[in-house]
């Protein structure tokens, strides 16, 4: 492989690098955190994925799963801790609670109705709570995701 | 039990106006002057009861009861200790308009949380408590949630509660508009208690 040559498009390296490399941040909040928890653990093994560093920090992650009931007390939290998170970052909200406040919806006076209402949301994974197979299509999704980005065009190149 | 424990109290509690509430369904309670709970508590103390399990609160429309309850684990007893208080106004941030109980954090630190957590849900004052905050909602939370006359806030510092195009407002009214189109609450499983007496169903009354 000495003095070899690959040649790719650079949106498509800088995609490949990115999504086979998505770091979660260590967060959870409800039930769906257990769910998110076992999708991380030996048998679903996120690893697989390139997405089972998790990460300690905010500030070392690119995405954040939102993995249970947001209160209005935490949504201020949640807010500054995706502001802490340095870009490309992505958000998947996991669970009915966190999509749109789940069974709260009626009388939960504390209950934010759905985190995208404070964070932009990239991928929504349905289920109360999901189980780990729904979680990790979801990451999936937003791998395809990732990989359909065209981050030179969009943010680089002026008046494409 | 309970009658003696309300004699014993009598006895010793000069005003406490001790009564047992025997109960033919559920848990029967010891109901004392709110005033003197304190004093109430020092003696439960001294007579065994020496564990301090909860310390809740509930809403009855036009009173506010407190419940104690005591265990003591080397006779295997435990008893609920009841005291009723006037509502108050709940619906501002006053301190001062919430009725006032005398804190028993000075008997068991463990009492400091659950006044707090009584403070932060139904709204009462606890006189001598350390630190008498919220500890549940936010600091700058408005009102106090388990009150019945609760009325849930538009916002929360910037974010609207029930934004219009996230909550359905139609089945808000959902049990409201089944009573009225229906009519008999035989023809539906979610009954309600039926005015002509038919059909007393309470618990599954779902009128808004």
């Amino acid at each position: 492989m000495q003095d070899s040559v690959v040649m790719m498009k650079v949106d498509d390296f800088l995609n490949w690098g990115r999504k086979n490399s998505l770091w979660p941040m260590t967060f959870g909040l409800a039930c769906c955190a257990i769910e998110m928890m076992a999708t991380g653990a030996a048998k679903y093994d996120l690893e697989r994925f390139g997405c089972g560093a998790f990460m300690a920090t905010p500030r070392r992650a690119d995405l954040m799963i939102v993995a249970g009931t947001v209160t209005l007390k935490m949504a201020t939290r949640i807010k500054t801790l995706f502001e802490q998170m340095p870009e490309p970052r992505y958000v998947i909200s996991m669970g009915s609670c966190a999509n749109k406040g789940g069974p709260y919806w009626q009388h939960g006076y504390h209950v934010l109705k759905g985190v995208d209402e404070v964070v932009p949301v990239d991928v929504y994974v349905p289920g109360c709570p999901p189980r780990p197979e729904a979680l990790i299509e979801g990451i999936m999704t937003l791998q395809k995701k990732i990989a359909n980005e065209r981050i030179l065009r969009d943010k680089w190149v002026k008046h494409a | 039990m309970h009658n003696q424990i309300a004699s014993t109290l009598n006895s010793k509690v000069p005003g406490a106006n001790a009564q047992a509430l025997i109960a033919t369904i559920g848990d029967s309670s010891v109901l004392v002057e709110a005033g003197k709970i304190l004093d109430v508590c020092k003696i439960l103390k001294s007579e065994g009861f020496n564990v301090l399990q909860v310390i809740t609160g509930t809403d009855y429309a036009d009173r506010i009861e407190v419940t104690y309850s005591l265990a003591d684990f080397t006779s295997n007893r435990e008893v609920l200790i009841k005291v009723k208080l006037s509502r108050g106004d709940g619906n501002g941030n006053n301190k001062e308009t919430l009725p006032k109980l005398d804190s028993v954090s000075s008997l068991w630190r463990a009492a400091h949380f659950q006044e707090r957590e009584t403070y932060d849900m139904i709204g009462v004052n606890f006189i001598g408590n350390p630190d008498l905050r919220r500890i549940l909602c936010p600091d700058d939370w408005t009102g106090y949630p388990l009150r019945k006359d609760y009325v849930v806030q538009e916002k929360y510092l910037d974010m609207v509660v029930n934004p219009a195009h996230k909550v359905n407002t139609e089945d808000h009214m959902f049990g409201k508009k089944l009573k009225e189109q229906i009519g008999d609450p035989k023809k539906v499983s979610a009954s309600w208690k039926d005015s002509s007496g038919g059909n007393a169903d309470e618990e599954a009354k779902d009128g808004e």
